[in-house]
């Protein structure tokens, strides 16, 4: 940190003071935009946090504002400090400090910087609990954070040309939310959100609606509700913009679980495109109905998989494995001798499971089978006295076409 | 000045956490005490009101502090530096000026914010509503803000009491401290009286009198309101003390000194003071000009007054109250008139006018602005009186009064009340007490009495209370004696019951009810030794029915004359089990009558302000509920005493203990301050309901906790223990403090309880060492629950009691973890979820500081739990994702993810396997999924296979029979056919169409089946849905 003159150092925040006050005076949201990012470790932001470190009484400047000004010096130069703790407290007042004044805007030009408040605080929250998890102790900002935004969004929520903006918070409470693992808190925003007569969804800035089409479809990926996931996360994935490739692959991590999971199949090139390597293995394993594969997939990238969520839906894959697996089998039956075909020893299944190393006896496979039936992934019955699988002779094997599993 | 100076930096050496928030307080009030001096009082007591702000805001307590917080804080500071300083100077005068100064550039910082509500925002959230609601609410809004004044005040007054302690004042320090604590009462006035001229369009003669400072000053006569509202408030027996002390402190600096010695001192200062608060006020609002005038009465008067209650008064109440009282009893009858306002007269003219003018709502102002003083004392002794008191905003001037008329009355009453804290005051009293040249007469009574136990005092009390009984005089002098005795817990108690009533009839009725109450604990003598915070309250008597009972008391002010003495010669007639208790409960009557009439003066004059309904009611109540308790209580009542007694004895005995007793003083503090703050209707309504909620057992707890003689170190601990709670409910209401900075291992009881064998009761209040087992003794009781042959209920009550022992005195080991372990596993075997979960989130607690125990088999549990139980894919994720390697590699964990596994996929084949082959416990926390998973089974099986299924196989698929078919023996098959009839059974109840093939082998009609399967109710299902709860098997159980 460069040692400032007193002289340069009172310039620089004068300078930004007359900024903000113009900014505000203009009402133009753009310009406080980049004075507000202080996590942006913009050039201009450093140099100003470096003329408060050296200009120690820098409250004495501010002459409008002092609520909201005061704190965002504190946290600017805490920040500047390395204090990550502190630099989120002062945020978090100035933060509170704008609120109060915004309340009073009628316009919405000020939602420009209050979306870079609340995404700042957001950052800043994470960073402060890092912070504190280095340190020991309990990581508790984020929390906060997302209680504050809460009332951000209670601000902008109602009726108004505010509401615009409403979308935009809920989407960093979603961010929030998942990370924090404290998704059930979604709910009475997406409430919020979606029973409001007045405002229709679609005025909603699109990217916002990308977001909040996106949270909503893991959110419904977690209820195993995959019709529904599915419409949502094609909905985001349509209207993503095809540009921002980070968020397309974001999506797909979810909507290609989802997708198998009602039978149909992504391209490997998709796969190859988006680095969804993961994924590789399990649609092979579905393609060859190799069982083997399956499982080994799934354990290599059992962390990963866990943590995005997908892991179970993934698993259930195995019933329609199975099914594949089956119908190999018919299909070699039929081949040698058609008139026999629909009669499937389990005998045989049994052996063929063996070959994959899957380690299964009779009566396990006879479960399996027993299930595939009930689920209807299988046409047919099982007769228990010969052990034998008598296959219907209409489309033994139905698809999902686009429905779940029985469940 | 320089005493509080000196006191702020004693209490902050002890208590870290405290020593902040009393810094500042104590600074101010030593700025505001000089400022007295100097400024005739208008400015000290905008200045102490400043100051008195700051305090709270900060300490933190609530985060109101808003614009002023910072500016506040600053000038708290400087003040306190300048308290320092005072505290080095000598001369009370100069440290005056030198106080206003510094203040002054603090004050001028004040006015810059433009905060619509200067006052406001001082820091007082109450203070801040009443203010804007005043219109609608004079008067209970004043009442608000009174008590959070109060509090405040309360607060510095307790850090003052310490200073003093530690700080022997010579006479003239001694004074000037006084003329601070005035400053601190001043503010509260001038609110009050803020609101008076809001609320009071008709007296415009208050407004007047309160407007002119000069007059209040030069009559005296403020400080002579002052009085009259202590005295009034006080009930007699205060006013007698008040009298007995303030007069002689008085003269040295009673109103017509006061006046003239502060004009004089700093007149000029006083009037460029003066300006600045009108101008602040003028540009906050209009309306507050009457409201700066009235602060500016309201400080002269506040030397007068807290010449009295703060200095002698207050801290040394128990030990100069008392001195008061015998030696003033006689040359202040006159003053005790002055409560029953026309007799009373004597005291000054200045309290006639008062009293003309306001009438009842005078009074109650008057009432607060002493309460403030009065309470704060009070409060810093028993903080969780102080809670529920200052809960009730409306009820605290009434209660006050009453507080304040105990303390001052009588030492060893005022010791029952206060509780813990009383001790400490006890203490500062006698300190002081060589201080002051003008108590000293008082002293030398005062000491002996705050010394002896309260018999002595009651002795004391009783020839005032004869003497004054003589003339109306002394009636009202007796009453207030007696008002005096009543604990505050108690007025606490009335509040609560009072808060309850919804119009007057209603409320007449309790008044009534609670008079017997009252009465009887009297003649019980269990007044004060009942534990008023827990005692259940009456239910709501028909308000009919307890007309009769309230009539006495409510009748009138009038009345009170009448009745004062009619109640008084009852109290003289009842039996004296104990001299206190007979006191007190004439004491109590008399109030009772007194509060009845201003009670109705109130009412009438303003029934729309419920505020001041409430204190009214309250001041009723209170009287009436001291006689009742005293009926009920009166096994009670005689451990809260010796308690007291033992923790005064300490204190008086090691005055050199200052720490303790400081930081418990600090802590009661720093709570009032707290509470002040958070004082606002709805709190208080909350608040009191949560009291409410365990009222019961909390008294029983108490009353073990007070049976018990408990050494003093355990008696300090426990009021620590109980203000560290009260602090923490503190922070629970403000949510924005921190609870870091209480100093939880000093507050951690140490058990001495050496039976192994312990039932378990839900704690409510403060953990009692002496019912608390050590840790050695744990571990035995761990081996016998064990060890034991008894029932699971038995064996899981002797388990939470464990549980509660360890977590009371904060025991986190592997006996922790041993103890939480066998009670989840015995939990798990008799299928008690909701105590199995109970352990099991405190073992993911203890494993994850690591500690060591079973920890795998206890995550392969919760792994089951989720997955059977719960059904929520998010968690089991993430305790999947948990999982660590190491984990994944245990045997038992492996078994509840491959169980997990096959519920996910339904592989019934592969569940029961699992099932059989289960490590642990696991078995039974699979038990509980058996039933869906055969149900499930079933239904697949019926829909897959056809023509039909042998039941042989479901039965041995499904886990009815043991599927180790290679080990045979003649044993194995009668299992097998046990196992075997079982299906069939369960197969039948669930609906399922058996048939017989040729082969004589029952099978199963999967065709039929399919569409005819259903699941049966469960034959023990209860109401509500816990088995466990039901009651035959709970008596079966009990009695097994």
């Amino acid at each position: 940190m460069s040692h400032l003159r007193m002289g340069e150092a009172h310039r620089r925040i004068t300078e930004y003071l007359n900024r903000f006050y113009d900014g505000v005076s203009s009402q133009d949201g753009a310009s406080l935009r980049e004075l507000l990012s202080l996590s942006s470790n913009s050039n201009y932001l450093l140099s100003v946090a470096d003329a408060l470190d050296t200009f120690q009484d820098a409250n004495r400047l501010i002459d409008n504002f002092s609520d909201f000004l005061g704190p965002l010096f504190r946290s600017l130069h805490s920040l500047r400090l390395n204090n990550l703790l502190d630099s989120y407290t002062n945020f978090e007042k100035a933060a509170n400090a704008f609120i109060q004044e915004f309340r009073n805007w009628e316009w919405t030009w000020a939602l420009d910087p209050l979306f870079v408040i609340v995404y700042q605080l957001r950052v800043l929250a994470e960073r402060a609990d890092r912070e504190l998890a280095s340190n020991g102790k309990s990581p508790e900002k984020l929390k906060a954070a997302g209680s504050f935004l809460m009332k951000v969004f209670g601000v902008l929520a109602g009726k108004g040309p505010k509401r615009v903006g409403a979308l935009y918070v809920t989407c960093q409470l979603f961010k929030i939310y998942f990370k924090l693992g404290t998704v059930h808190l979604c709910r009475s925003v997406i409430r919020s959100i979606e029973t409001a007569k007045i405002f229709d969804f679609e005025e909603f800035p699109e990217g916002d609606k990308v977001t909040y089409m996106y949270y909503t479809g893991r959110l419904e990926v977690f209820n195993e509700n995959f019709p529904a996931a599915d419409h949502k996360l094609s909905n985001a994935l349509m209207h993503c913009n095809p540009c921002s490739e980070a968020n397309i692959r974001m999506i797909l991590k979810y909507l290609i679980p989802v997708k198998l999971s009602i039978g149909i199949l992504p391209n490997d090139w998709l796969l190859k495109k988006y680095n969804l390597v993961e994924y590789r293995n399990v649609v092979q394993a579905l393609r060859k109905g190799d069982l083997r594969l399956l499982r080994h997939a799934l354990q290599e990238h059992e962390h990963q998989l866990l943590r995005s969520g997908v892991y179970l839906v993934l698993e259930k894959l195995e019933l329609q494995v199975y099914q594949r697996l089956f119908k190999k089998i018919y299909i070699i039956q039929k081949q040698r001798d058609p008139t026999k075909a629909h009669q499937m020893k389990l005998e045989v299944i049994v052996k063929a499971l063996t070959w994959l190393e899957m380690d299964m006896d009779v009566d396990e496979v006879e479960c399996i089978v027993s299930i595939l039936i009930y689920k209807n992934l299988v046409k047919g019955y099982f007769a228990h006295k010969s052990k034998v699988v008598v296959l219907s002779k209409q489309d033994p094997f139905p698809k999902l076409n686009g429905k779940p599993v029985n469940s | 000045m320089m005493n509080q100076g000196v006191n702020t930096q004693t209490i902050s050496s002890l208590d870290p956490n405290s020593l902040e928030n009393r810094y500042a307080v104590d600074a101010s009030k030593g700025q505001t005490s000089p400022y007295l001096p100097s400024t005739t009082g208008s400015e000290a007591a905008s200045w102490t009101m400043s100051t008195v702000d700051y305090r709270p805001s900060d300490n933190g307590h609530l985060s109101n502090a808003t614009y002023h917080h910072e500016q506040h804080v600053d000038s708290s500071t400087i003040n306190v530096q300048e308290g320092v300083n005072a505290t080095s100077l000598a001369s009370s005068s100069n440290h005056g000026t030198t106080n206003v100064n510094q203040e002054y550039n603090g004050y001028a910082s004040y006015p810059t914010p433009t905060d619509p509500y200067g006052y406001g925002s001082t820091g007082y959230p109450g203070y801040y509503n009443g203010y804007q609601q005043q219109p609608n609410y004079s008067f209970t809004q004043p009442v608000g803000a009174y008590q959070s004044t109060s509090e405040s005040y309360q607060s510095t007054s307790g850090s003052y009491q310490n200073t003093s302690g530690s700080y022997q004042h010579t006479s003239a320090s001694y004074p000037n401290t006084s003329g601070a604590y005035q400053n601190t009462g001043a503010p509260y006035q001038p609110l009050s009286s803020f609101q008076n001229a809001g609320s009071y369009a008709g007296p415009a003669s208050y407004s007047s009198t309160y407007y002119n400072p000069a007059d209040y000053q030069t009559t005296g006569g403020y400080p002579s309101n002052g009085y009259s509202n202590q005295t009034t408030s006080w009930n007699d027996a205060n006013y007698a003390n008040y009298a007995s002390h303030q007069y002689p402190n008085y003269t040295s600096d009673t109103t017509s000194a006061y006046s003239s010695s502060n004009t004089a001192t700093t007149s000029l200062h006083y009037q460029q003071h003066y300006k600045q608060w009108a101008e602040y006020y003028s540009q906050t609002e209009v309306s507050c000009a009457p409201g700066t005038e009235n602060l500016s009465v309201s400080s002269t008067s506040n030397p007068a007054c807290p010449a009295p209650a703060v200095s002698g008064g207050y801290p040394t109440s128990t030990s100069q109250p008392q001195p008061t009282f015998t030696s003033s009893w006689g040359a202040d009858s006159s003053s005790s008139q002055m409560p029953s306002l026309q007799t009373g007269a004597a005291v000054c003219g200045a309290h006639d006018s008062y009293w003309k003018h306001g009438s009842s709502s005078f009074q109650d102002h008057h009432g607060s602005p002493m309460q403030p003083q009065f309470q704060k004392p009070v409060d810093s002794k028993s903080f969780y009186d102080t809670f529920q008191d200052q809960q009730k905003t409306a009820s605290s001037q009434g209660s006050n009064s009453q507080y304040h008329a105990s303390n001052q009355v009588t030492p060893s009453y005022q010791e029952p009340s206060q509780t813990f804290p009383s001790a400490d005051t006890r203490r500062v009293s006698k300190l002081q007490i060589p201080t002051n040249p003008r108590i000293a007469s008082n002293l030398t009574l005062g000491l002996p009495k705050t010394d002896k136990d309260s018999s002595t005092t009651s002795v004391a009390a009783k020839p005032a209370y004869i003497s004054v009984s003589v003339p109306k005089p002394n009636d009202a002098a007796s009453s207030i004696l007696k008002s005096g005795m009543f604990p505050k817990s108690l007025r606490g108690y009335v509040e609560r019951a009072l808060a309850r009533c919804k119009d007057d009839t209603q409320v007449a009725a309790c008044q009534g009810v609670m008079k017997e109450i009252i009465t009887n604990a009297t003649a019980d003598g269990s007044l004060h030794t009942r534990d008023w915070d827990t005692e259940p309250l009456f239910p709501l008597p028909n308000a009919d029915v307890v007309k009769d009972l309230q009539s006495p008391a409510l009748v009138t002010s009038l009345p009170k004359y009448k009745r004062s003495p009619s109640r008084r010669s009852k109290s003289r007639w009842e039996p004296l089990p104990e001299e206190k208790s007979v006191d007190k409960v004439a004491s109590g009557i008399n109030d009772t009558v007194r509060f009845g009439g201003w009670l109705h003066v109130d009412e009438n004059d303003t029934k729309s302000i419920i505020g001041n309904h409430e204190s009214k009611e309250d001041g009723l109540g209170n009287i009436k509920f001291p006689l009742f308790e005293k009926k009920s209580a009166s096994k009670i009542v005689q451990r809260p005493v010796k308690r007291h007694r033992l923790v005064n004895g300490l204190n008086a005995a090691d005055s050199s203990d200052a720490s303790d007793s400081d930081k418990e003083q600090s802590l009661t503090a720093y709570y009032s301050s707290s509470m002040a703050l958070a004082d606002t209707p709805d709190e208080r309504k909350r608040r009191e309901h949560r009291s409410k909620r365990f009222e019961r057992i909390q008294g029983h707890r108490s009353q073990i906790n007070h049976f018990k003689p408990q050494s003093a170190g355990s008696g300090n601990l426990y009021t620590r223990r109980a203000s560290a709670l009260v602090l923490s409910k503190n922070f629970e209401d403000g949510g924005s403090r921190a609870v870091e900075d209480i100093d939880w291992d000093a507050l951690t009881v140490k058990g001495t309880c050496q039976e192994i064998e312990k039932r378990y009761l839900r704690l409510t209040s403060a953990p009692d060492p002496s019912t608390v087992r050590p840790e050695e003794v744990l571990e035995q009781a761990l081996q016998m629950v064990q060890n034991s042959q008894k029932n699971y209920l038995y064996k899981c009550d002797q388990l939470k009691s464990i549980r509660q022992d360890l977590t009371v005195q904060r025991i986190r080991n592997q006996l922790t973890v041993k103890v939480y372990e066998t009670h989840a596993r015995l939990a798990l075997e008799v299928g008690d979820l909701p105590e199995y979960n109970q352990c099991q989130s405190q073992l993911k607690i203890l494993y994850a500081e690591g500690i060591e125990g079973c920890h795998m088999e206890f995550s392969a549990y919760n792994l089951l739990c989720v997955i059977l139980h719960s059904n929520n894919y998010r968690e089991l994720l993430s305790s999947m994702s948990r999982l660590s390697d190491e984990a994944k590699k245990d045997k038992a964990v492996k078994h509840a993810l491959a169980v997990r596994a096959a519920v996910t996929s339904e592989n019934y084949v592969l569940f029961f396997r699992l099932y059989k082959a289960a490590p642990n416990l696991n078995t039974c926390l699979m038990d509980l999924y058996v039933e869906k998973m055969r149900y499930k089974a079933v239904n697949c099986m019926s829909r897959s296979y056809r023509p039909t299924v042998p039941v042989s196989y479901i039965a041995q698929v499904l886990g009815f029979t043991i599927v180790a078919p290679t080990s045979k023996g003649s044993d194995e098959k009668e299992k097998d056919s046990d196992g075997l009839e079982e299906c069939i059974e369960w197969l039948k109840a669930h609906g399922a169409c058996l048939v017989t093939d040729n082969n004589g082998e029952m099978q199963l009609d999967a065709k039929v089946s399919s569409s005819s399967l259903y699941m049966p109710e469960p034959e023990d299902a209860v109401a509500h849905g816990d088995p466990s709860l039901d009651v035959n098997v709970f008596l079966t159980r009990t009695s097994s």
